[in-house]
């Protein structure tokens, strides 16, 4: 534990180019380029583009892991931020540029109900109070039929409008190349702003409130409020990534965007990647996803996600700081 | 319409009685939170409807199997916990929810993602008692729930045994130095915890329907029961049994049946608020 903390602000003070920064390089390169190595293949494309999705809600569940919390009820966040962007689209008629972002204040106002709650507890009850408070959002929208159809979900939302700039005409609608570059962009933004955050002094506070909460609150760190503030952030972007993932599959019902599946999938990929690290929760999803996807969804159509819960175990028994806060803790 | 409302809160409360006493047991000995906890309750329930569709086996008869089944998986489980590091309540937390995952696909896997029920007709008959209505499905459930929570207390409070399984519960070192070996008692602890989920994961198939991720809610059920009770106090979990019973309902009646799955969450949450520090109090953490 304490290893991991000089690395992470030893990390921040490293000007030069790093064998860290030079695969981080590599690996944006190749998701860049990635249409073109994967042409004429939609298949590839689209589970490249859920995958860069996955993986911004595990850099978004990571802002408030850093802090050394285990959030089980990342899916209230995911699930809020869907249904506000799509009933702010279908209702109002609004553009979803407007309605994105609109959805992910929604859900820090969630954040914030479930941080009056939640922030008083540490460790294993902060786990359990949010894992039981993902019902409360899920139960209403599920019977508030008026308003989000109860059960049946929403079908036909709109997707992301063409943009006309200048010569060029994007059609995000149509295709796959389009939908999958934003949210490239969505990734390398939020990339960036988890590496600030890190970098920070927040992400150095937030270090010290997960080693020592009281020895941080005698150096005169506020330990709650910096909590649910990294709740807050971790909530916005998890209701973006929500909003953006109703508008790309076009349909969304209380079961799936409340499921306990989105809770577990950011902390999973956390966990593999490693918790305290900037990119290894994101290069988890990139690698665990299309592994998934492409060799065990085939094999196994039902109970294929297994693979989830198996990869989780292994790395809570025998690599607690992730597959690649392991292999940047041997090599520097 | 009241008394029908009380009869159904009460039996099903001796139910979830049933089905907590597993989790709380295993946690007060071993202090891991076995999040799949509910994954377990339905497979057994899987194990018994398998059994009784396919071997046409009677419904009685399904009970041994699936404790001796449950036995062996809680055994597995014990080893992996066994493994884990400190913090050891949020990395139970973390490695059983692993766990839940993957039981949850192999049900999935064998079983589809139908759903089931153990149709008993006998069991949806019902009969007078002074004007009060009892299908004897809750008779059942109330009538088994009550026997295993006696035979539990003798267990825990007149035998040997329970003396030491309560020792351990209550002070795990002060217990280790005089003389109990807390390794054992974990052991038994997941012994006794398959014995009771066994017996309970059948039941649970012929009252409620089965399918592969029902497990979660028996699982807030049993951690809603355990914080609510606290450690080793058999009392505070067939109080908190009942009130949760009783409180789904009257959420029933009053506001309809898809409110039900909130209750668990919102009880669970309104203990945490004003137990903040769990079951142990607010000196540890």
């Amino acid at each position: 534990m304490i290893h991991s903390t000089t690395k992470n602000s030893r990390y921040g003070f490293n000007k030069g180019l790093t064998p860290d920064k030079v695969s981080l390089l590599i690996g944006l390169f190749l998701l860049l380029l990635l249409p073109l190595l994967a042409r004429h293949n939609d298949y590839i494309l689209q589970v490249f583009t859920h995958a860069l999705l996955l993986a911004t809600l595990a850099l978004a569940w990571n802002i408030l892991g850093l802090s050394g919390s285990i959030s089980l009820g990342h899916a209230a966040f995911f699930g809020s931020g869907a249904y506000a962007s799509a009933l702010l689209s279908l209702n109002l008629g609004l553009s979803l540029w407007i309605t994105i972002p609109l959805a992910g204040f929604i859900a820090t106002g969630l954040g914030f109900i479930m941080g009056l709650i939640c922030m008083r507890l540490r460790g294993a009850y902060f786990a359990l109070a949010t894992l039981a408070f993902i019902e409360i959002p899920r139960v209403i929208t599920d019977n508030w039929d008026e308003v989000t159809r109860g059960s049946l979900g929403l079908v036909g939302l709109p997707g992301f409008p063409s943009l006309n700039l200048g010569p060029w005409h994007i059609d995000f609608y149509s295709s796959f190349t389009a939908s999958y570059y934003i949210v490239f962009i969505y990734f390398l933004l939020l990339l960036g702003v988890v590496g600030f955050i890190f970098r920070s002094n927040l992400g150095l506070a937030l270090q010290a409130i997960r080693e020592e909460e009281i020895a941080s609150q005698a150096v005169g760190i506020h330990a709650d409020s910096l909590r649910l503030f990294s709740m807050l952030l971790s909530a916005f972007f998890t209701g973006i990534s929500g909003a953006c993932y109703a508008h790309l599959v076009r349909y969304i019902n209380p079961g799936l965007v409340y499921g306990l599946h989105f809770s577990a999938i950011p902390m999973i990929f956390a966990i593999c990647g490693g918790r305290f690290t900037i990119i290894g929760p994101a290069l988890a999803a990139l690698i665990i996803y299309p592994l998934d996807q492409f060799i065990f969804h085939p094999l196994i159509p039902a109970g294929h996600e297994f693979l989830y819960g198996v990869v989780l175990i292994l790395a809570v028994l025998f690599l607690p700081a992730g597959f690649w806060g392991n292999l940047r803790r041997t090599t520097s | 319409m009241w008394t029908t409302v009380l009869v159904s809160g009460i039996s099903m409360g001796s139910f979830y009685i049933l089905i907590a006493l597993g989790f709380a047991l295993i946690f007060g000995v071993t202090r891991y939170f076995n999040l799949a906890h509910g994954e377990l309750v339905v497979l057994a329930g899987y194990v018994a409807y398998w059994l009784w569709k396919v071997y046409a086996l009677s419904f009685v008869l399904t009970f041994p199997v699936a404790i001796l089944v449950l036995f062996l998986i809680c055994l597995g489980i014990k080893r992996l916990f066994s493994r884990l590091s400190e913090p050891l309540e949020l990395n139970s937390i973390v490695l059983s929810f692993g766990m839940a995952i993957v039981i949850q696909n192999s049900m999935l896997f064998l079983f589809s993602g139908h759903y089931r029920l153990i149709r008993i007709p006998s069991l949806n008959k019902g009969f007078q008692f002074h004007g009060i209505y009892m299908s004897y499905s809750q008779f059942t459930l109330l009538l088994l729930s009550l026997i295993v929570i006696f035979l539990l207390y003798i267990l825990m409070y007149r035998t040997y045994l329970g003396k030491a399984l309560r020792a351990t519960i209550q002070d795990k070192e002060a217990a280790a130095l005089s003389g109990i070996n807390v390794t054992i008692m974990g052991t038994f602890a997941f012994c006794l915890g398959a014995v009771l989920i066994g017996l309970a994961g059948p039941l649970y198939g012929c009252t409620h329907y089965l399918y592969p991720s029902t497990g979660h809610e028996v699982t807030l059920l049993a951690i809603t029961i355990t914080i609510f009770a606290g450690v080793g106090r058999l009392s505070g979990i067939i109080l908190a049994g009942w009130i949760l019973g009783l409180a789904e309902s009257f959420t029933v009646i009053l506001c309809g049946s898809s409110w039900r799955e909130m209750v668990t969450a919102v009880l669970l949450l309104i203990l945490l608020t004003f137990k903040p520090y769990g079951i142990l109090g607010n000196e540890e953490r």
